[in-house]
């Protein structure tokens, strides 16, 4: 128990495994496009065989960015309840939706299917591909380069008067200010502990007593998260902040040739996933 | 010489409700010429960091006017010029950092301001060589010290190319270690010709300027160099205020022995006149 109260270093949001892979190298835009690319695919591919394919796509992306397979096998884990609880639902009342496929069980309402049975395990893998694909994106990829693809991504909304720089700022100070919160939380909790107050005690079933016991850390901490955002907007407009008006950007990307030709890769990929007919 | 910012019987106050107003400042006057440094001093509660506000914009006197290089404070128009003269650097080290890399927040401010690209590259390499926090430039601010955090946050005002730079108690969160390097740094800078206004309840940190404006209850009750202020030692007992403590020694030490200068505010002076000392009493028993 004795890293009961150490919130900041299990933090996992910005969790960048500096490897310098190829992959790390890449112009961040082009990461995220494909990644959308390929989510997408995978999401409305239905077959094995197409899930199969994309399983080893995603554990090849893990080789190829040297980042050890482990970090997305522990994305997964927190998961696997889910996973469980999803395939069980599907199991047993999906089965009138896709009642195509032989018939293996039916029993009232409960229907099994070969079709059903594919469903439910298709989903599975899915998901962990998904997790697959986004650790690799999230490890290779620091949450700068992030905030700034997703501005660039966004820009051409400007032209809508979509508030993209403001967006992207917003982002930037939420994920800037996450480990000053986790520290300040710490140092709250220790100090409600070493006054006798009870923390993490009671079962995780025990939601309504676990709940209670963070008023007391939610409550001041939201008091500090605005008092924080009071000296943050004084010392911004001290600097000149002021919103929607004319910038200039320090970090610039620009996308080589290797850069487009895994945009076509990652392309190639989804359009095989979307439309080849896999025969099983 | 024409000042930077110049101070014209301002008053303030703040409202706790539709009826009730808390007096701060009351009919303040006072000028800050180029280069100088400057350290307002004052007990809690007197005034000096509400004054402090006042001098890049962030408040706007209720009477009276402030003109930072002729540009009077309540023209919104001018806000963007008045605060590239004069920048804050804040009391949080947390509070005040923006991005989520040490060179992306230096840079901040640059943008915000349109300074072209390589234009900014360069700024925010001279600023963080200034600060001598050039090897952090990728660290993500969460991982630096107090002090470090803090140099960040000149290098982002820095950058900026002020001709003026206001320390709002910018040191009180840091221990002694991140103090010495922050004073280094606005002394170095001083040296280098930037004007300093230092707010702040050290008195060592008081003792570096060249100049103190004592605040009590709203006004400006001393003004002079360190030396001068800190010979009113009741004065600013009654103010609530300590001479630093090496003036306190050198009194002390002066009450013994007459020949030791009891003129003394800095730590530095402190051992040359010891030394001095020690090398006579030396001769005296040879």
């Amino acid at each position: 128990m004795s890293n009961e109260f150490e919130i900041s270093r299990n933090i996992t949001i910005g969790q960048y495994v500096p490897t310098g892979s190829f992959i790390h190298r890449l112009d961040p835009r082009i990461k995220l496009l494909s990644f959308v690319v390929l989510v997408l695919a995978i999401a409305l591919n239905t077959s094995y065989l197409g899930n199969a394919v994309g399983l080893v796509l995603s554990l090849f992306l893990f080789w190829a960015s040297k980042i050890p397979i482990s970090y997305g096998l522990s994305g997964v884990k927190p998961a696997i309840p889910f996973i469980i609880i999803l395939a069980l639902l599907q199991l047993l009342f999906q089965g009138q939706l896709f009642s195509g496929g032989t018939v293996y069980v039916d029993y009232g309402f409960i229907l099994i299917t070969s079709e059903s049975i594919r469903l439910v395990i298709v989903s599975a893998v899915r998901f962990i591909e998904i997790i697959f694909l986004s650790s690799v994106l999230t490890l290779s990829t620091s949450t700068t380069e992030m905030t700034h693809s997703i501005q660039s991504l966004l820009s051409p909304l400007k032209k809508i008067h979509f508030p993209v720089h403001e967006i992207s700022l917003i982002t930037t100070i939420s994920i800037r200010f996450v480990p000053t919160f986790a520290i300040e939380m710490e140092k709250m909790m220790k100090a409600q502990a070493s006054r006798g107050a009870d923390f993490g005690t009671g079962g995780w079933w025990r939601i309504i007593q676990r709940t209670k016991e963070m008023f007391p850390i939610i409550i001041p901490l939201f008091n500090i998260a605005l008092s924080r955002a009071e000296d943050l907007i004084l010392a911004m407009e001290s600097r000149c902040y002021t919103p929607g008006g004319d910038r200039t950007s320090y970090s610039v990307y620009k996308a080589a040739g290797k850069d487009y030709l895994i945009l076509v890769v990652g392309l190639l990929f989804a359009v095989l996933l979307l439309f080849y007919p896999f025969p099983f | 010489m024409e000042p930077i910012i110049s101070v014209e019987n301002v008053s303030f106050s703040y409202k706790i409700n539709e009826k009730t107003k808390v007096s701060v400042l009351k009919n303040i006057s006072f000028s800050i010429l180029p280069g100088e440094y400057v350290a307002i001093i004052g007990h809690n509660g007197s005034g000096k960091s509400t004054l402090s506000k006042h001098l890049n914009g962030i408040l706007t006197p209720d009477e009276g006017d402030v003109w930072v290089r002729g540009y009077n404070t309540r023209e919104q128009t001018k806000k963007r010029e008045i605060r590239r003269t004069v920048g804050t650097v804040f009391q949080h080290p947390d509070n005040q950092i923006v991005a989520t890399i040490v060179e992306e927040d230096v840079a901040f401010g640059l943008e915000n301001i349109g300074v072209p690209r390589e234009e900014m590259k360069k700024r925010v390499d001279e600023a963080l060589e200034t600060v001598n926090m050039l090897p952090f430039r990728l660290r993500p601010p969460h991982h630096l010290s107090g002090g470090q955090k803090q140099r960040v946050a000149i290098a982002g005002v820095l950058a900026m190319k002020p001709d003026c730079i206001v320390f709002d108690e910018a040191t009180s969160m840091l221990d002694s270690f991140g103090r010495k390097e922050v004073l280094q740094v606005m002394r170095e800078m001083n040296n280098a010709g930037m004007t300093i206004v230092t707010v702040t309840h050290h008195m060592s940190e008081a003792a570096e300027a060249d100049r103190i404006i004592v605040i009590e209850d709203g006004q400006i009750v001393m003004d002079g160099p360190p030396r001068e202020i800190f010979q009113h030692k009741q004065e600013l007992e009654e103010l609530q205020l300590e001479v630093p403590a090496i003036s306190q020694l050198a009194g002390l030490i002066n009450g013994q022995l007459n020949d030791f200068s009891k003129d003394l505010i800095k730590e530095a002076e402190f051992i040359a006149e010891v030394e001095k000392f020690a090398k006579g009493v030396r001769k005296e028993v040879g």
